[in-house]
């Protein structure tokens, strides 16, 4: 008998192994190659990617970026309209500051995420879908410019969803993306 | 030995030789009673967490039914705090020193060397654990309450990161023992391989020390910092080291699972090992590559390095995960050969209509290893894909996953592992015997049903995890997630009736100690060996492996199938998404 509480008798490595389990090792180590090449398959193909450039920045340079930003974008009632394909959203107890904005569907921005206190992260989806939502997590210390584009006009909303104190649940701000016409 | 004066209960009483030894009637072991002695305290500490643990499992789930709305936030996060430190933390962690106790020392049926270090082990763990509770449950701003991760710079109370550090210390002090017999035991046996289960306790000890060392390390920085002796922590250094621990703790309670896996299926169920080379080669897989995940913690965040989350995330190119597959077929194929073998195995499945599903031990052990696969373990490296992480990160549908795994699979294993030591190390019939069988199923189908409603509130409605309020109401907009309210109401439902389930656990836990009758001559054995017996006829002429396992593929083509199944509809779900990336 082989029993996990008795050492093995004999010559245990050279046992052959059942027919079924050959088998079953090798779909499984298929199957696991095949998730490897798939996932860095759409980084290269795909049009999700959680990929953007880094730097590190203090909070109060990333708070005089904001305020540029904000100084150049034109102020309207629906939220702030970036001048260029730069957009900039930066965390902080217990609001996300840049938002709201408006921007436009087929442009592609980039997304400058930041924090000016703790971590936060963002959940990010149109108000028509709510299971088409992602997540970013926002360190203090660190850009981070991730681009994205935006097919679909409609309300955006960006619930914080890290953590941060005690007032947590009210962080929330808002984009719209409107149709380019 | 006779059992101290003051073990009222007669806790630590059993029928030792003059010597300390006795011969165990159910497992055949030589047990000395240093070594059970120690399991029992190390076990016993373990239920006490998770009953603190549990009664916050109330209070949690409570205020995020926000039909019910139970908590204001500043308190519920104290007590989501109290919830993880002493379920994930503290309750697992008193179980693995008692199961290496026991995989040691205990299986290879030596006395446990140097009982004053796991004294000293055991006294500074419980230090450590009620500093945290205490720091935990003092929290005043500017502190708040650290969850399970206390993610700097969200300042959390300077003793909660000392009663961190206490407590990890106090586990490396308790583990000492452990090492001492495994290095005695081969020093006097040069050349003899260890048992399969002592293998695996090995492993699991060696992947606790990585565990302890990264969170020591974590918890000092944060200590430093937060008492001004250096004046700033950066985030992304803390989570970075912060889930070596945190990490590796996670998959310190899936070695430690499966090797009970292994130990309870052989002795209640008449399972063997059908072939110690795939199943070992798998326990060195895990050596090398399972801690390496950490970084799927660290998928969605900025810093870390894209090539770097692709190895890491995948454990190099999904070397752990083809080592738990290999574990989801040996440990059924075990069961079916080792019945087929004993003339229990008529049909494709006749081996199972005839297991012992009325012993709890076995139910419990059965239903976790299904439960931790088809719940916990297609999820995790689903949501452990670099791109599909932004759809999970942060959402309720993440508490699914580890609900899945945490508690569908280790705590429901080390659950049945208790009922067992009651029977056998406490030597006592269980009480409420018709309970005790019916129990298993119970937690399986209502913690099932609510780890599902996390996974599926989190998924289709995006609800994120850590909040007390936010699908009926944002303070602040008029957003909202009430979509999921139905969802809600099913998931308030069952996870309250999820508490039943557990606290029926330490109901029957606590009779058996403190009522049960002790066992008559051979009881035990009758009552927990399949068929009566642990050593079936039949011996090295008559190879395990030459046995069919049919059942068994059948059983893994269906989860292969349910897995690639999850796996392209999450996909569908990302594609769905605006084009986000370089
Ligand atoms: C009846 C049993 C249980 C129920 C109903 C339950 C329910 C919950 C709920 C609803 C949350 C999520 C709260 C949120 O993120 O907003 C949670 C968090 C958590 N639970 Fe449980 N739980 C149970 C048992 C356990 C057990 C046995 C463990 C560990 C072994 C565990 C470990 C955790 C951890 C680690 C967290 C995350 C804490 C954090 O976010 O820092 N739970 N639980
Ligand atoms: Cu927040
Ligand atoms: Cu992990």
């Amino acid at each position: 008998m082989t029993s996990p509480i008795d050492p093995p008798e004999g010559d245990w490595w050279s046992e052959s192994v059942n027919r079924r389990e050959t088998i079953w090792l090798g779909i499984a180590g298929v199957w696991s190659l095949f998730l490897f090449s798939w996932m860095s398959g759409w980084v290269r193909a795909g049009d999700q990617n959680p990929t953007g450039d880094t730097y590190e920045i203090s909070p109060e340079q990333f708070r005089e970026k904001v305020d540029q930003y904000k100084e150049a974008a034109e102020e309207t009632d629906g939220g702030y309209v970036p001048a260029d394909e730069h957009v900039y959203i930066a965390g902080q107890r217990f609001q996300w500051d840049g938002l709201p904005a408006v921007l436009e569907t087929g442009t592609q921005y980039q997304f400058h995420f930041s924090s000016y206190d703790v971590q936060h992260a963002t959940n990010i989806r149109p108000e028509h879908n709510l299971s088409a939502q992602m997540n970013f997590d926002i360190l203090p210390g660190y850009e981070w410019i991730v681009p994205m584009t935006f097919d679909e006009p409609g309300e955006y909303h960006v619930i914080c969803s890290e953590f941060c104190g005690d007032g947590h649940r009210s962080m929330h701000g808002t984009f719209t993306v409107v149709d380019d016409e | 030995m006779n059992a101290s004066r003051l073990d009222v209960l007669g806790l630590f009483d059993h029928e030792y030789d003059d010597d300390g030894w006795r011969t165990c009637s159910v497992t055949g072991l030589e047990i000395h009673s240093s070594t059970e002695n120690y399991a029992k305290l190390f076990g016993l500490t373990a239920v006490v967490a998770l009953l603190v643990g549990g009664l916050f499992a109330i209070t949690v789930p409570l205020t995020r039914w926000e039909l019910v709305g139970l908590l204001e936030p500043a308190d519920f996060y104290i007590h989501l705090s109290m919830h993880a430190w002493n379920l994930l933390i503290f309750w697992m962690v008193f179980m693995e020193i008692s199961i290496l106790y026991v995989g040691g020392p205990l299986v290879l049926g030596r006395k446990l060397p140097i009982t004053t270090v796991a004294k000293a082990g055991w006294g500074t763990m419980v230090a450590g654990a009620v500093l945290v509770n205490y720091a935990i449950w003092t929290t005043t701003p500017p502190d708040q309450a650290p969850l399970l991760t206390a993610y700097a710079p969200l300042p959390s109370a300077p003793l909660f990161y000392v009663g961190a550090v206490v407590f990890l210390l106090g586990a490396t002090i308790a583990a000492l023992p452990f090492f001492l017999s495994m290095w005695q035991e081969k020093r006097e046996n040069p050349g003899k391989t260890l048992p399969l289960v002592a293998f695996g306790a090995f492993v699991t000890s060696i992947i606790a020390v990585q565990a302890i060392l990264g969170g020591l390390a974590v918890f000092t920085y944060a200590l430093l910092w937060r008492v001004e002796i250096i004046s700033s922590i950066d985030a992304s250094v803390y989570r970075h080291v912060y889930w070596i621990v945190g990490h590796g703790t996670q998959q310190i309670n899936l070695v430690a699972m499966i090797t009970v896996w292994y130990f309870l299926t052989h002795v209640v169920g008449g399972a063997e090992v059908v072939s110690e080379k795939v199943s070992r080669t798998a326990f060195i897989l895990y050596l090398f590559f399972i801690n390496l995940g950490a970084a799927h913690h660290l998928l969605s965040e900025p810093v870390v390095e894209l090539g770097w989350r692709l190895f890491n995330t995948s454990y190099a190119f999904y070397g752990a995960a083809f080592a738990s597959m290999i574990h989801a077929f040996a440990i059924p194929a075990g069961l079916e050969a080792g019945r087929r073998k004993r003339g229990k195995g008529g049909g494709l499945f006749g081996w199972l209509t005839s297991a012992p599903w009325h012993n709890p031990v076995f139910s419990s052990v059965v239903l976790s290893v299904i439960l931790f696969g088809f719940i916990g373990g297609i999820t995790g490296v689903v949501m452990g894909q670099l791109q599909l992480n932004m759809t999970w990160q942060n959402t309720f549908a993440t508490v699914g996953h580890f609900h899945g795994t945490v508690v569908l699979g280790t705590t429901f294993a080390f659950m049945g592992l208790i009922l067992f030591l009651l029977q056998t190390s406490f030597d006592r019939k269980l009480a409420l015997p018709r309970l005790a069988s019916l129990w298993p199923y119970l937690f399986a189908s209502t913690m099932g049903i609510t780890a599902l409603m996390m996974m599926y509130v989190g998924l289709l409605y995006g609800v994120p995890r850590r909040v007390a309020e936010v699908v009926e109401n944002i303070p602040g907009t008029e957003f909202n997630l009430v979509a999921a309210a139905p969802l809600f109401n099913v998931f308030g439902v069952f996870a309250m009736l999820a508490v039943v389930s557990g606290a029926l656990f330490l109901v029957i836990a606590l009779a058996t100690l403190l009522f049960g009758k002790r066992n008559g001559d051979g009881e035990a054995a009758e009552r927990l060996l399949p068929d009566g017996t642990l050593k079936p006829e039949g011996g090295a002429s008559d190879p395990v492996h030459a046995y069919e396992m049919r059942g068994t593929f059948v059983l893994t083509l269906v989860f292969m199938g349910v897995f690639v199944v999850t796996w392209a509809l999450n996909w569908y779900l990302l594609s769905q998404l605006w084009s986000i990336g370089l």
